[in-house]
């Protein structure tokens, strides 16, 4: 009625944007608690019209009961006559429940603040419309208030209700008086998120929580911080590899285990933290179990520093002996009653060793939850499998079952899924429907779903272990332990109680053992031996460990660490092992990095590291999709997957510079993770700027002031947009859970790069705004330099032969030993069939996504090519080998991340141990790989070519690490000549060599008789008295082989060969390409000339360098002469090593 | 670290009904930066957690108009009905209170009463 008598008055339009407008300027001025444009004056005007429609409603119920007020003010005046009077207004106005009053325009103006009357009466809003907006207000701040509220009373019960808050004061208190205090409670208990808290409100600041894993350090960080009610402050943050929230005003920091260590690698005693909590110690990863050990030390050593260890109620006794006794407090969990049915399959359904799984016992099951359970009593099912080979056996028939039933949701759960998919599993399913989720070990505590009814145990898991001896992984199905087994069950009872099937028997239970093995005895301990060291912790066999590994297991790694050059004969850092040490990743991949930098091929080599150091980017799943593989066809390369991962990598990058955020859609259409792409751009990022912080890398280009002030201006507002983006999403809250279809799943795993996911996203994201907020996207351009990353994948793109052929070989060299001899018969087996044999290990495979599995043509010796001498030696000069990254055994020994390199010229110019026959024609590598060269000539040259061009590169590689080791100084580096001529060298050799030659893998008897063995006074007599190629060292004999050591891995004549017995007389004539030289020599004694023998010019130069090197010793003899005694004339020469051997020569024939 | 303990707890809150804790920043009928508006009772202030706003406020509780007990804003512990009242006063005093009030107090009751049986 009210409105319609305002309507007839003026023509006053509320959901006119004018009238509002109007109102705006009263109540939402720029300067009033809300301001015309925010978010809450946009919430103001939705609740203003709901507001309306609720009153209206109200009023005409209220004019049936008009007599109620009469009553009321009766009511009051008996109240009066009883009690007190408490001074109530006698007439109910909901205006009074609220208890704030807000001043806006018209008040002020009607107290007479100001003059300027200018609301034009006939058109602006009545007295009423302002009396209507101002009682909506109210109601609405009311209304905020109480929603706020309501939220932080609801946060506070929440927390009461956690197990752990009746020990919130126990805990600040052990903690205060104690060093170090165990926390143990089980799943729900409330301990990671709340320890943290209760130290923080009780006064402790700078506390430090690290997690295993990065996810949780966000969620965590993200839930602490609206817990603590600083949401939007920075008081809380997490820090993992490349992000963090952390500022200066941060006191909580969650981050991961590795970072922690990483980060007391520069700050010792960890001065900035004085909490340090480790969350989840009962895990018993690696890095954890390190970190104990190394906290351990630094609680002594810091009197000021609170260690707190959270762990699940397993083998807590371990932990608080480890601590000399620390107190433990033991927390109940909240889960509700589990039942426990053992089902253990039935003999006939076991599955043998080389058969699939047999769904029957998981389908009964299914089908026993649909007889027993009505469809309305909600509950998912959690099955626990192996591995992803089972799951999709039994994914394949539970979907069978549930496209029949229509009662059953299956999805996978593994962590080689996509991301999207994996999220799935946190999606609901519509009612009457369960889901069905089959997950591996992931689903034990990685991730956490809710709303589990049921789980099923198949008792299994799949763990990596490690084999030294091969150095191969193996990933190898076990049954589990028994903690492993309560932690599956009690999945099932954290929304309600539930029912666990374990189909195993009791006994196989109790049969188990007690913990599943630690993380540190099962891997290679490479990084970790080297972290230690880097730490400067002393002998790693000597350092307490919670639960040390097998000494030969540290044995392995630091013999590993000296092959690689990462630690010296006494086991110190090297200045490379130095610059290892800080790399997070394997040292097969440092080392590419820290080559790739020395030879300025560094653009690709980062992209490479970074791609190898990731899991890969092409899905399993899609790579089956024809559409999908056809799409990644051209990004394939047949010099091996290093490459593919590379040409992925910069068409990625071109998609990116000229599409955006269209790259998510290009990566679908491959079956590209994308993820695992902002994952390399981020690790490629951070390895550059370790090797400039290394002086291996030289500064920032200058960041030239590019484009005018405007683009500027252009670039730094796009910048903030983008901030505010990421801040944005990061205060989103929890988008809600999509409702699955009954159909997902069944379309099985094909559907990935399906547009499903791309539809859902785009509705989460209801912003309004109408652009779909990719946040890799945002991140990425935030953190990237779009240009400069497209510059440095077009160097890598336009890569001609000869770079290739470089980065091959610092591939190589980074990842010696892990090498690979293709099968003599491949040629003759199916592409499937195709055989390698590594040193260790023979008859392995190559792992299905590697290119090399689909075109294994490229590896065979070409046929035009070879020529059959006998069964099984071919002649080529093509020969190749496979560089490999992992070898992983599962159900078979598979070879991952491949490359094909031209295997003589590699194994010369990486391996370790050469070992040759007299006449230097059979050449034996490492012990395992026999060369067989056709021509003694050739031969020679190709050998002594290598040890000149080896020569070299140590001596680069020695003054480039020496220079970043001194950081800056200014000593001369190599000459930019010097090392072109290296590469140039190194190229030629790898490219042009052509020598014919067989190459085998030695037979177990071969070895066994392979060297002559330390020998006579003969062959010391045949030993020169210098050494050109390393002036200074003696030619020794190799006390175990036999022969002479030329250098560190070059043996000379120490192959067991019937021709050794005429080495001395092997000589033959021979004229020296760069001095006049012409005569007869030994193998030995030419390599020796021509390691000393330069072209002229170089000679010159070469002595200019000797020379200023020399000055200080002021000789004035050339550095190449050496002092000889002459046995013959019985006098001591000053003479070169090519004048030697002239001199001797002529005593020979004077002799004869 | 033991005067930051004192400095923290003695700007604390907690509703002396429900237990419920929390830190104030502010005490009084004009809480900072908030511009036109005027609390009508003396409250402890707090900016709004839950706001991306820094300048959002967020009134946790007062004092009972009738007994002075320190109460928190929740449906369960207290109402504003000119004047702040604690339960225990509202449930005291609940003939003086409009019907409309009563009503809800009732139909709460019923609510509750329900959601423990």
């Amino acid at each position: 009625m009210e409105s319609d008598r305002k309507r007839d008055r003026r023509s006053w339009d509320w959901s006119s944007p004018h009238c509002r407008t109007q109102l705006d300027d009263i109540f939402f001025r720029h300067h009033d608690y809300i301001q015309a444009g925010s978010a809450e004056h946009r919430e103001f005007w939705t609740f203003f019209d709901r507001f309306q429609r609720f009153k209206t409603k109200k009023d005409m119920c209220s004019s049936e009961g008009g007599s109620r007020n009469a009553e009321d003010a009766k009511r009051k005046d008996k109240g009066k006559s009883s009690k007190m009077d408490i001074g109530l207004p006698v007439e109910y106005d909901a205006r009074y429940r609220i208890n704030l009053s807000v001043c806006t325009r018209d008040i002020e103006e009607r107290l007479g603040k100001t003059g300027h009357r200018s609301r034009d009466k006939s058109s602006g809003p009545g007295d009423q419309e302002i009396a209507d907006c101002r009682l909506t207000l109210l109601h609405f701040l009311d209304f905020w208030q109480k929603q706020s509220f309501s939220k932080l009373a609801k946060l506070r019960r929440e927390q009461k209700n956690l197990p752990i808050y009746q020990y919130r004061d126990k805990i600040v208190e052990l903690v205060r008086r104690h060093r170090v205090v165990v926390v143990a409670g089980d799943t729900g208990c409330g301990k990671s998120t709340q320890v943290p808290q209760y130290l923080l409100s009780a006064g402790f600041s700078y506390i430090a929580c690290t997690e295993p894993r990065r996810i949780a350090c966000i969620s965590l960080a993200k839930r602490v911080s609206f817990e603590s009610l600083n949401q939007y402050g920075s008081k809380v943050g997490y820090q993992i590899r490349f992000e963090g929230s952390r500022t200066t005003a941060t006191k909580l920091l969650f981050l991961t285990e590795g970072l922690l260590l990483r980060q007391i690698q520069h700050d010792r005693t960890l001065a900035q933290y004085q909490v340090v909590i480790v969350d989840e110690v009962h895990e018993r990863h690696l890095h954890c179990d390190f970190l104990l050990g190394v906290l351990r030390t630094l609680v002594s050593e810091r009197p000021d520093l609170c260690l707190v260890l959270m762990s699940a109620t397993i083998n807590i006794k371990l932990f608080s002996n480890y601590f000399g006794g620390a107190p433990v407090l033991q927390v109940p969990g909240r889960l509700f009653p589990i039942q426990v049915i053992y089902q253990p399959i039935p003999p006939e359904e076991q599955p043998s060793r080389s058969e699939k799984l047999d769904p029957r016992p998981y389908l009964r099951i299914l089908q026993g939850i649909d007889h027993r359970y009505p469809p309305e009593e909600r509950g998912d099912l959690l099955l626990f499998l192996s591995g992803v080979a089972e799951i999709s056996t039994i994914q394949e028939a539970c979907q069978v079952y549930a496209t029949h039933t229509r009662r059953w949701i299956v999805l996978p759960l593994h962590s080689t899924l996509s991301l999207a998919q994996q999220d799935k599993v946190f999606d609901i399913s519509p009612p009457g429907v369960r889901k069905c989720i089959i997950a591996t070990n992931i689903a034990e505590t990685s991730v956490t779903i809710d709303g589990v009814r049921f789980v099923v145990d198949s008792g299994k898991v799949k763990e990596m272990s490690f084999d030294p001896k091969a150095k191969m992984q193996r990933l190898q199905e076990f049954w589990i332990s028994r903690a492993s087994s309560e932690q599956r069950k009690g999945r099932a009872g954290r929304t309600g109680p539930g029912i666990c099937y374990r189909l195993y028997a009791e006994s196989d239970y109790d049969a188990f053992a007690p913990y599943p093995v630690p993380e540190i005895h099962r891997v290679a301990l490479d990084s970790l031996i080297l972290q230690m060291k880097s730490m400067g912790l002393g002998d790693p066999l000597s350092f307490v460990f919670i639960d040390p590994p097998p000494a030969s297991s540290i044995q392995t790694a630091v013999t590993y660490l000296k092959e690689q050059g990462a630690l010296d004969n006494n086991g110190d850092l090297t200045s490379i092992g130095n610059l290892l040490s800080q790399l997070p990743v394997d040292v097969v991949i440092g080392k590419m990095l820290v080559l790739g930098s020395v030879f300025n091929l560094v653009e690709p080599v980062l992209t490479v590291a970074a791609a190898l150091s990731v899991q890969s980017p092409f899905l399993r799943s899609s790579q089956q999709n024809p559409d999908c593989s056809t799409a990644c066809q051209p990004l394939h390369s047949n010099q091996g997957d290093p490459f593919t991962l590379l040409n992925t990598f910069n068409a990625w990058v071109e998609v990116k510079g000229e599409r955006g955020g269209g790259s998510r859609k290009w990566c679908r259409r491959r079956g590209l993770e994308e993820q695992r792409l902002y994952e390399m751009v981020n690790l490629r990022r951070q390895f550059r700027d370790l090797l400039r912080s290394h002086s291996l890398l030289e500064g920032e280009r200058n960041a030239a002031p590019d484009g005018d002030r405007g683009q500027r201006r252009e670039r730094l507002t796009e910048r903030r947009k983008l901030h505010q983006l990421k801040r944005d999403h990061e205060h989103q809250e929890k988008s809600k859970r999509k409702v699955l279809k009954l159909e997902e799943g069944q379309d099985g795993d094909m559907s990935s790069g399906s547009d499903t996911e791309d539809t859902r996203r785009r509705k989460k994201d209801k912003e309004g705004s109408g652009q779909d907020v990719d946040i890799q996207e945002v991140k990425f351009k935030l953190r990237h330099n779009m240009s400069e990353l497209q510059e440095a994948v077009t160097v890598s793109q336009d890569m001609s032969s000869r770079h290739q052929a470089l980065l091959k070989l610092l591939l190589c060299r980074g990842l010696y030993p892990q090498l690979a001899i293709p099968d003599e018969h491949n040629t003759t087996r199916k592409d499937s069939d195709q055989v390698f044999h590594t040193k260790n290990k023979q008859g392995v495979v190559i792992h299905p996504t590697s290119v090399f599995a689909s075109d294994p043509e490229v590896l065979h010796v070409p046929e035009h090519d070879a020529r059959e001498t006998g069964p099984d030696h071919k002649e080529s000069t093509k020969h190749q080998l496979l560089a490999f990254v992992t070898l992983l055994e599962t159900n078979k020994p598979y070879l991952s991340n491949c490359v094909r390199i031209p295997a003589l010229q590699t194994l010369l110019l990486v391996a370790n141990s050469v070992d040759s026959n007299a006449d230097c024609t059979r050449l034996v590598v490492d012990g395992w790989l026999e060369v067989e060269l056709k021509e003694p000539e050739e031969a020679l040259k190709v050998l002594s070519t290598a040890l000149t061009l080896r020569t070299e590169w140590e001596r680069v590689l020695q003054v480039q690490l020496g220079q970043s080791a001194q950081a800056e100084s200014a000593a001369p580096g190599v000459s930019r000549k010097a090392l072109e001529k290296l590469i140039d060298g190194l190229v030629r050799f790898l490219l042009y060599t052509e020598v014919i030659y067989c190459l085998q893998r030695l037979t177990a008897l071969q070895i066994q008789n392979l060297y002559i063995g330390p020998s006579s006074d003969l062959s010391r007599s045949k030993i020169p008295d210098v050494n050109p190629l390393f002036p200074g060292a003696k030619l020794k004999p190799h006390h175990i082989k036999g022969g002479l050591i030329v250098t560190s891995f070059f043996t000379y004549n120490c192959l067991a060969d019937s021709r050794d017995l005429y080495s001395e007389c092997l000589r033959t004539f021979w004229s020296c390409p760069n001095c006049d030289l012409y005569m007869p020599l030994t193998p030995l004694e030419r390599m020796t000339h021509e390691a000393s023998c330069r072209p002229a010019g170089e000679q010159q130069q070469l002595e200019e360098e000797e020379a200023g090197r020399e000055k200080a010793t002021s000789s004035s003899v050339s550095s190449l002469t050496r002092v000889f005694h002459c046995d013959v004339c019985n006098e001591d020469l000053t003479l070169t090593p090519t004048e030697i051997l002239k001199h001797k020569r002529q005593h020979m024939y004077s002799v004869k | 670290m033991e005067q930051n303990t004192h400095q923290s707890s003695s700007k604390t809150f907690i509703c002396q009904l429900c237990d419920l804790t929390s830190p104030y920043s502010y005490y009084g009928q004009k809480p900072p930066n908030t511009r036109a508006i005027v609390l009508l009772e003396e409250c402890f202030v707090t900016r709004d957690p839950f706001s991306p706003d820094k300048e959002k406020f967020l009134v946790l509780g007062s004092t009972c108009s009738l007994c002075n007990s320190c109460v928190c804003v929740g449906q369960d512990c207290s109402l504003f009905y000119t004047k702040r009242f604690c339960m225990r006063c509202v449930n005291k005093h609940l003939d003086q209170f409009p019907h409309q009030i009563q009503a809800e107090l009732a139909k709460k009751k019923d609510r509750s009463k329900a959601g423990v049986s």
